[in-house]
């Protein structure tokens, strides 16, 4: 087994890295003078090549793999900035129509998510639930060669900007069938289609999180990805790897919060020497290493079963889920305790970085959801 | 266009340690390509999208330096060549041009030459020009702006206060400085096809030449000691009263050491 990164995953870092240092702050910038995403957000990362990882290259994408995209979204995580939601959906919305799309909505919908000119999104979450397909509200119904959707999605990202959605609801015309639930594309601009404001969040600064009224709003039949009625696993497969790129952006945060301690314990002077060497001090930054370690390790791993493509990943991302909320919410906190009053002043980098990491408790999936899927596998696999 | 760019890998830092024998300890230190380097691939790069261009990078070291060539075409540089041998190790400014102008003359026809002012692990900034020597071009260095003519080159040359204008026919060599441009970040398609590239890798039975002018040997400058200087602590005397006195007293003692 090497555990060791090979010349291109250290230049995709670098370059990460790189990307981090020169854009971020710009975005930022933006994000909390607007609280909101630059509207040319996804036209950055577009530039810089950084859409399309998992897609072909004639698609527009880069063709490369989800290993290195993890490893993008550790350091982008690293900088705490909002502006990970956006690359991650374009990103994995992308793979997903191209797993399950026809040849006519791949070649329709996925150029724009790689070229950065569309912003995706991916809409389940309603007003009475979070992960049951049978309690959905919006509704498809048939008409002609379209689909009316009626109905509401909640807390749903990038829905007020321009380009497609997934939209899982509940189809009028598999009534008493036992599966229901079909995935539309929908052009969020499409007339019919309204927004709430954005939902003031714990975390991730300057999100634009909202809720999505549809009133008669016509989906042509052509959007519909994969088949009638199998929407379910559509989602079930997208978020086992959106779980996985949030699990390493967080992570990313867990290793920054930790970078942020070692350097205020080398600083902060208490007694004539830097805090850092007490005892009391020093094994917080163990217990803090080796979790950010054990973390990453079980992230590379899942990603790495993910790219195999031929095995499924999904109990495996509820896993490294498990582990990781826990562990590296409790890194953030110990370094907001290690930087003392500090750690809770806007003025150091770890109070944002622990609001951040609250999220990864209950958005794309609750930790609970997760042991719930990581349990049943456990005891139904044979 | 054809282009060529010569590059340094340097440690990544700014204070480095030497050995008891002057050599620099590089083990554990970052390697990154010189930063006036980088400047000379943004000013190759940027004359391949106004113009056209093809562009090969060169480098003269250790096989590592090919982390420095992908990174080079990472940024949008086509081919990339390495020069490695044991027989060139240990080179000056001297062997070191001379070695980079001979491979030059194998690589073939070229309109431009392009290298950074000089590194910073040894800032002689003799490099770039003693390439131009060897080959017999016109040299433009210190290049804080380019255009090119047809069949000229034109820079605007930093020296110091002054920024003087010289024109030069192709083929040249032109060395870049900071102010020229900001180097761009490597794409990230282009770091994944870096890696499917060819580097061509020259030895010295390669790029031909004599024995006696490649690496140690063929250097006529030889390092005698390298060493930190050391720092001597200065004594801090706080000079009391009020902002008007203390002045007065400030004065007095810049006249007592004829600093004023």
């Amino acid at each position: 087994m090497d555990f060791n990164l090979t010349p291109l995953n250290k230049m995709v870092i670098k370059t990460a890295r790189a990307f981090c240092e020169t854009e971020i702050p710009a975005i930022d910038a933006y994000m909390k003078e607007h609280n909101d995403y630059p509207p040319y957000l996804q036209e950055i990362f577009a530039k810089h090549h950084m859409l399309g990882m998992d897609i072909p290259k004639e698609l527009g994408g880069i063709g490369a793999d989800n290993f290195n995209l993890i490893l993008i979204a550790e350091e982008v995580g690293k900088t705490a900035s909002t502006c990970m939601l956006p690359f991650f959906m374009n990103n994995s919305v992308a793979e997903t129509i191209c797993h399950w799309g026809t040849e006519e909505v791949i070649k329709k919908f996925v150029p724009p998510l790689c070229d950065g000119t569309a912003w995706a999104s991916m809409a389940f979450t309603e007003p009475n639930t979070g992960s049951d397909p049978r309690a959905l509200t919006l509704t498809a119904e048939p008409d002609g060669d379209d689909f009316i959707l009626n109905g509401t999605k909640r807390f749903i990202s990038m829905a007020n900007k321009p380009g497609p959605g997934v939209f899982f609801a509940k189809d009028l015309s598999m009534k008493g069938k036992p599966f229901d639930t079909t995935a539309f594309i929908v052009d969020k601009m499409s007339p019919g289609i309204t927004f709430s404001g954005h939902y003031e969040l714990m975390g991730l600064d300057g999100a634009d999180t909202c809720d999505v009224f549809f009133t008669d709003v016509r989906v042509p039949k052509a959007n519909i990805l994969g088949r009638q009625g199998k929407g379910f696993p559509i989602l079930l497969r997208w978020i086992a790897g959106e779980r996985i790129q949030q699990c390493a952006a967080t992570i990313g945060g867990g290793q920054a919060a930790l970078d942020e301690s070692v350097k205020y314990g080398n600083q902060r002077v208490v007694g004539g020497f830097p805090m850092g060497y007490m005892q009391g001090f020093s094994w917080m930054l163990a217990d803090m290493k080796t979790r950010v370690e054990a973390c990453r390790l079980l992230c590379y791993k899942t990603v790495k079963l993910q790219d195999e493509k031929n095995k499924g990943f999904e109990a495996a991302s509820s896993e490294l889920k498990v582990l990781t909320v826990p562990l590296i919410q409790e890194v953030c906190r110990q370094a907001v305790q290690f930087h003392g009053s500090y750690g809770y002043s806007k003025e150091y980098k770890v109070e944002k970085i622990f609001r951040n990491a609250m999220h990864l408790g209950v958005v794309a999936s609750s930790l609970e959801i997760n042991k719930t899927i990581a349990g049943m596998t456990i005891l139904t696999q044979k | 266009m054809k282009i060529i760019v010569c590059i340094k890998q340097v440690p990544d830092v700014t204070e480095v340690k030497w050995d008891e024998n002057g050599s620099l300890i590089r083990t554990g230190l970052p390697s990154i390509i010189n930063p006036n380097d980088k400047n000379a691939i943004e000013a190759a790069l940027t004359l391949k999208e106004e113009k056209g261009a093809e562009i090969t990078v060169v480098s003269m070291g250790p096989p590592q330096v090919e982390e420095a060539l992908r990174e080079a075409m990472a940024m949008g540089c086509d081919h990339a060549v390495l020069l490695t041998d044991r027989k060139f190790g240990g080179a000056d400014c001297w062997a070191t041009a001379y070695t980079l102008g001979m491979a030059i003359k194998k690589l073939g026809h070229f309109d431009l030459i392009f290298s950074g002012v000089e590194a910073m692990d040894g800032n002689t900034a003799q490099v770039g020009p003693e390439i131009a020597d060897f080959l017999g071009l016109p040299l433009l260095s210190y290049a804080e702006a380019i255009e090119v003519g047809e069949g000229t080159v034109k820079i605007h040359q930093k020296l110091g206060d002054l920024t003087r204008v010289i024109e030069g026919p192709m083929p040249a060599l032109i060395t870049c400085e900071k102010e020229l441009n900001v180097p761009r970040i490597p794409r990230m398609d282009l770091v994944f096809e870096c890696f499917e590239k060819e580097i061509k890798v020259l030895g010295m039975a390669d790029v031909d030449g004599e024995l006696e002018n490649f690496g140690l040997k063929g250097s006529p400058t030889r390092l005698r000691k390298v060493f930190s200087p050391k720092r001597a602590k200065a004594q801090v005397e706080f000079l009391e009263g009020t902002p008007k006195e203390s002045s007065q007293k400030l004065v007095e003692k810049l006249h007592e050491i004829n600093a004023i």
